[in-house]
């Protein structure tokens, strides 16, 4: 689980999108013509011709298939601490990614991860230069293609069930051609700011009379653009692009016990307008701050709990990516078994994983939500595959797993979920992960039931997990009293963690969902995006976490 | 001296005392001082400061009440390095990378216990140094309490290797080497100017970049190639608990190319040549560069194509360079002062001070101090050490005869204080390393006399012919006791000297077998003309700049094999270009 991530909260009018499945329609009907006016894409495809046509070691397969990937990675970086700017980084590259497939669409050279070669490739549209990394990489990963193809060959004679779908789909290739991404923005007005934030600790009224307690202080803000050109021998030539804005703030101190205490947010998106402005950043920063000293004061938890937590629909998105987001993906399961994927969800093809209020779509072509720009969408995925929308669970039951151009059984097409980093292979990956509740409730009919379920079982108290960091930790934790007096009261406490939130308590422990969503944009090597609800679970067990409790600093902070 | 990250092979780490002479006339002079104290830069005033703060405070009071008492440091250091940085990168005739960087890291060292016996001891020793990033302006509240931050971790853990290291004392039987752990020295104070920002014009040196990458296009069969400009001007700020402030500037520009060829059996073949300078502007012209790429190319085709060598004992010719090479490897990292203390060590010359190690016409020094050769940078060069101690030169052995070794502030059994060689990647423990090893000799003969005499000797012995090293790799240094007593040298360009008068012949894939530093007492004369190799070294301490100055030598027998080569295939495909590049050079041959 990614600590770092958005927080927005969203009403959720218009929820769902009316189109599943909708076919890719091809606009204005590119043709290989337009994209030759793109230098990048003229070298890629003149490349991609010699290498079709000429590249065969004597007494060997030719390759089947060849992919070609660069990807222009322009990204930007500045971090602050105590108030003061730590540097700033304008990284500019280009990355180039050869896959070469010997074999044939049923049987091929691919295997575990790492297929393929990689390169830094020409920032000048140069055609020899760029052409001069693919050859090299092509060359690579053709003769470890083709070692690969003889030792599948002999792992195959050694097992008695055959594979139990073919290890390449077919795909209709597409031509693509989005505008380039380019990055644009006042990089010395963002090194200012961030070292402010960082500095509000001291600076600010509000909170500068507890900032001999703050032991860290840090702002980030980080823009990233990426286009990205891709070319298969099959046909498809895609240019995409995304871009990433983020910045984010993170204070820490230690309780009188030496407890870390930690808080940090984020605001992020896929263009600066989707950023919080300089004043609401700030406000949210301060209010941070704040928390570590109601945190510092606060009890701790209870030594364990079991019973009904209400997960806020921020901690819901958090804990639906960490159990979801890998689950509803489709792998390849492990040679000479009849598994049809991996994972927790491995064998639950049309069986029930959640209550069957809720349903599940990944939707990569919703690029925004109430206004808020999603990290996670995508038109065109990273095997040139249409990004398609895909219902994942409907009445609780799983329908469909997300998958790139590797097939498994029952699933021999593409969804358009072939996703890769700037560096990686392509793999399933959600894009962007919605869950919908039928009937959700409003927040204070959530806090009813909460209640009413602790007086049914007669607790003196229940939970409300406000954030959560890391995996697991709530970072926000309230004690919510149910004897009445008065009955529904918060009270912060500090040092638990979560357990038991595992998918039989996503089958069987949800007794409420809410209606209003929660964005959660994730950047990791893909970047994905957790649209959910709060969650009201049955039984969930709360412990303290009893980590290792360092040494309160050694002397006192300067002045 | 700090590694920014910006090279790919991570070995771009720059360092260059350009100020040497200037520091020693201005230590002297107390007036001087004074005047320069009043224009200290904040930095180093806050890190006195924060320092003072942090060592008459830690350990004089239980963190809470009914604590116990900590143990107070016996010394504190801060070395802050600031270094900003362009590095402009090339390959196959194209820019790949361009950019700007500046940052600083402050390195906190922390001892507890006593010199005799501290936190440091054994292989304790790199973790007393805790490193930081460090905002780059004067805010000097915000310097503090970064600097108080690492200073509050750095002490935690020397508390916790301090426990340890009483322990292992305790419970071991006495050492080889029971030396003190930290030596005693004066306190230094020398504030130089600092370093000025870097000055590139970065459009210029992207077409230059660009085009000298641009010229292997030129040599179709060399399969790879990277140019890389890095220019870095670095200032280290040190301050102590002993009273030391230094403010020491370094600047360097670094030229590297790198190509790189396969033979049709699979042997890798690489060439990189670099040049140095204190600034951008030092460096040679681009035609000059330009003629070198192409020396490159044209020996990368002709190496790919020479026959393989077969084992060979006989003499041999080292180029300068190649013994420049060859003695920083094989010689210098032998005499670093720590390598004759652990109980893992080589230990190699532990016992041979005042012995004879080398022939008696043969003197070995170290000076950091000399900042050039003859027109050539010398990039081993500084003013001060990572311990805030004064360079110096060393005189390492005189007339063949061993005199002392390379040494930082960690005590041996025959030398207990620092000789200001104690050197460190930022965020490393510093260790004794070199920086300019420079090699003299007082029998030279003439280049064509040498080669002379190179035949005669192989004829003297019966052999065919003798070899000529004209370049030399160096790997990496190994001298624990478990491992070959071979520092790895790799030979790159390697010719067959005939005795009957043939013209000289290439080969490829010659290895240096048997103890290399037998070979150094068989060298029979040398040339009366030195080169310089500027290179970068890793060992323990990390990444250093070094330079080693040599002259040519004749040994009578050095002992060779065929080294292991790769097994890959060259590329199916030719290189890209090649049929617009036959249409150039036809153009050119008009």
């Amino acid at each position: 689980m990614n600590p770092i991530r958005s927080i927005a909260q969203i009403s959720a009018t218009g929820l769902l999108v009316t189109c599943l499945s909708a076919p890719f329609s091809l606009s204005a009907q590119q043709t290989r013509a337009d994209a030759e006016k793109d230098p990048v894409l003229k070298a890629m495809l003149q490349e991609l011709d010699r290498s079709k046509s000429q590249l065969q070691l004597t007494g060997f397969e030719k390759p089947f298939y060849i992919q070609y990937r660069i990807v222009d990675v322009d990204g930007f970086d500045t971090k602050a601490e105590y108030g003061a700017s730590e540097g700033t980084q304008r990284n500019h590259q280009r990355v180039a990614r050869v896959i070469v497939r010997v074999g044939d669409y049923k049987t091929d050279s691919s295997g575990g991860r790492g297929d393929g070669a990689l390169l830094i490739a020409a920032l000048d549209d140069d055609p020899i230069a760029i052409r001069s990394a693919l050859w090299s990489a092509t060359d690579q990963a053709y003769k470890a293609a083709l070692a690969a193809y003889a030792q599948k060959q002999a792992a195959l004679k050694q097992v008695q069930t055959p594979p139990q779908a073919d290890d390449f789909s077919k795909e209709t290739p597409i031509i693509s051609l989005a505008e380039p991404a380019h990055l644009k923005l006042d990089e010395a007005a963002w090194t200012e700011r961030v070292a402010h934030d960082s500095g509000l600790y001291r600076s600010d009224p509000a909170v500068k009379a507890s900032q001999e307690e703050i032991e860290y202080s840090s702002a980030r803000f980080h823009a990233r653009a990426l286009t990205t050109w891709l070319v298969t021998s099959e046909g498809a030539i895609v240019r995409k692009s995304s871009a990433e804005y983020e910045e984010n703030f993170g204070v820490g101190t230690q309780a009188e016990d030496g407890m870390r205490l930690e808080r940090s947010y984020a605001s992020n998106g896929t263009s600066l307008k989707d950023l919080d402005t300089a004043d609401a950043f700030a406000k949210r920063a301060v209010g941070l701050i704040a928390s570590l000293s109601d945190l510092r004061k606060a009890p701790l938890v209870e030594e364990e709990y079991h019973g009904p937590v209400l997960l806020s629909s921020d901690a819901g998105a958090d804990t639906l990516q960490g159990l979801l987001g890998n689950a509803v993906t489709a792998t390849r399961p492990k040679l000479g078994t009849e598994a049809r994927t991996n994972g927790p969800f491995a064998s639950s093809y049309h069986a029930r994983v959640l209550p069957e209020a809720l349903e599940v779509v990944d939707d990569p072509t919703l690029k925004s939500f109430a206004g808020k720009g999603l990290v996670g969408a995508y038109d065109v995925d990273d095997e040139g595959v249409p990004a398609q929308a895909v219902k994942l669970v409907a009445d609780g039951k799983l329908q469909s797993y997300l998958i790139g151009r590797e097939p498994v059984k029952d699933f021999p097409q593409s969804n358009g979920h072939g996703r890769a980093g700037v560096t990686g292979g392509p793999r399933s990956a959600i894009g962007v992960l919605e869950i919908v509740a039928k009937d959700g409730l409003s927040d204070e009919d959530l806090n009813r039931k909460l209640l009413a379920m602790a007086t049914d079982r007669s607790l003196k108290n229940v939970y409300f997990v406000a954030t959560l960091g890391g995996e697991f930790n709530p970072r926000l934790l309230y004690r919510v009293s149910a004897d009445g007096t008065p009955s529904g009261k918060r009270e912060l406490v500090r040092g638990a963690v979560l357990s038991d939130l595992d998918p039989r308590a996503l089958r069987s422990g949800i007794e409420a969902v809410g209606k209003e969503s929660f964005v959660a944009n994730y950047y990791g090597e893909v970047p994905e995006t957790v649209i959910a609800p709060a969650l009201l679970l049955d039984e969930v067990t709360v412990r303290r976490a009893n980590e290792k409790n360092d040494k309160l600093p050694f002397y006192p902070a300067p002045e | 001296m700090m590694k920014l990250p910006f090279s790919v092979s991570g070995r771009i780490a720059l360092r260059f005392g350009p100020l040497a002479l200037l520091a020693i006339l201005t230590l002297a002079l107390p007036a001087v001082l004074n005047a320069q104290q009043q224009a200290e830069p904040v930095l180093l005033n806050a890190m006195t400061s924060e320092l003072n703060r942090a060592f008459t405070s830690l350990g004089k009071k239980p963190v809470k009440p009914g604590d116990g008492k900590q143990l107070p440091p016996y010394f504190l250091s801060y070395a802050v390095s600031d270094a900003s940085a362009v590095a402009i990168r090339a390959q196959y005739g194209a820019l790949v990378s361009s950019g700007s960087i500046h940052q600083r890291v402050a390195d906190v060292q922390i001892r507890l216990g006593e010199p005799k016996l501290d936190n440091t001891h054994g292989n304790h020793r790199g973790s007393a140094v805790n490193s930081v990033d460090l905002p780059l302006g004067d805010d000097r509240a915000a310097l503090a309490r970064t600097l108080w931050m690492a200073t509050n971790a750095g002490y935690g853990n020397a508390v916790d290797n301090y426990l340890r290291v009483k322990t292992e004392a305790e419970v071991r039987a006495k050492e080889e080497d029971n030396s003190p752990d930290f030596s005693q020295e004066q306190p230094q104070v020398d504030l130089a100017k600092p370093a000025p920002p870097v000055v590139v014009d970065r459009a210029v040196w992207e077409q230059r970049v660009r085009s000298l990458s641009k010229i292997f296009r030129e040599f179709p069969d060399v399969y790879q190639n990277v140019v890389m400009l890095t220019v870095q001007n670095e200032t280290d700020y040190f301050a102590s608990s002993e009273g030391s402030r230094v403010i020491a500037p370094h600047l360097q520009a670094r030229l590297v190319a790198f190509a790189m060829t396969r033979a049709d059996d699979g042997m890798d073949l690489f060439r990189a040549q670099t040049f140095e300078a204190q600034t951008v502007d030092g460096l040679p012209s681009e035609a000059e560069m330009a003629t070198a790429m192409r020396e490159l190319g044209k020996s990368l085709e002709a190496l790919r194509k020479a026959p393989l060598t077969e084992p060979f004992d006989g003499p041999a010719i080292l180029s300068g360079r190649a013994a420049a090479v060859f003695f920083h490897e094989v010689l210098g990292h032998r005499l670093e002062g720590q390598r004759q203390r652990g109980d893992e060590e080589g230990q190699t010359f532990t016992k041979d001070l005042g012995k004879e190690v080398l022939p008696t016409f043969l003197s070995v020094s170290d000076d950091p101090t000399q900042t050039s050769f003859g027109k050539t940078w010398l990039s081993g060069s500084y003013t001060f050490d990572d311990e805030g101690q004064k360079a110096r030169r060393v005189d390492l052995i005189q007339d063949g005869v061993l005199k002392t070794f390379l040494m930082s502030r960690l005590p041996i059994a025959s030398f207990s204080a620092s000789n200001g060689h104690g050197r460190a990647q930022t965020g490393r423990m510093p260790t004794g390393r070199q920086g300019n090893l420079i090699v003299t000799s007082t029998k030279t003969e003439t280049d064509a006399a040498l080669r002379a005499q190179l035949i005669e000797e192989a004829k003297k012995q019966g052999k065919p012919f003798g070899l000529y090293f004209e370049d030399i790799s160096s790997g990496f240094a190994v001298t624990t006791r478990s491992s070959p007593q071979a520092f790895q040298v790799i030979p790159l360009v390697v010719w067959r000297v005939y005795v009957d008068g043939r013209p000289d012949e290439l080969v490829r894939g010659v290895g240096i077998v048997g103890t290399p530093l037998a070979a150094m007492k068989r060298i029979l004369a040398t040339s009366d003309k030195s080169e310089v190799f500027n290179g970068e070294c890793g060992a323990e301490s990390g990444t250093v700049p070094v330079s080693a100055v040599a002259p040519a030598m004749l040994v009578s027998e050095m002992e060779t094999q065929r080294q292991p080569q790769g097994t890959a295939r060259p590329p199916i495909l030719p290189i890209p270009g090649v049929d617009t590049l036959s249409t150039a050079s036809a153009l050119e041959a008009k």
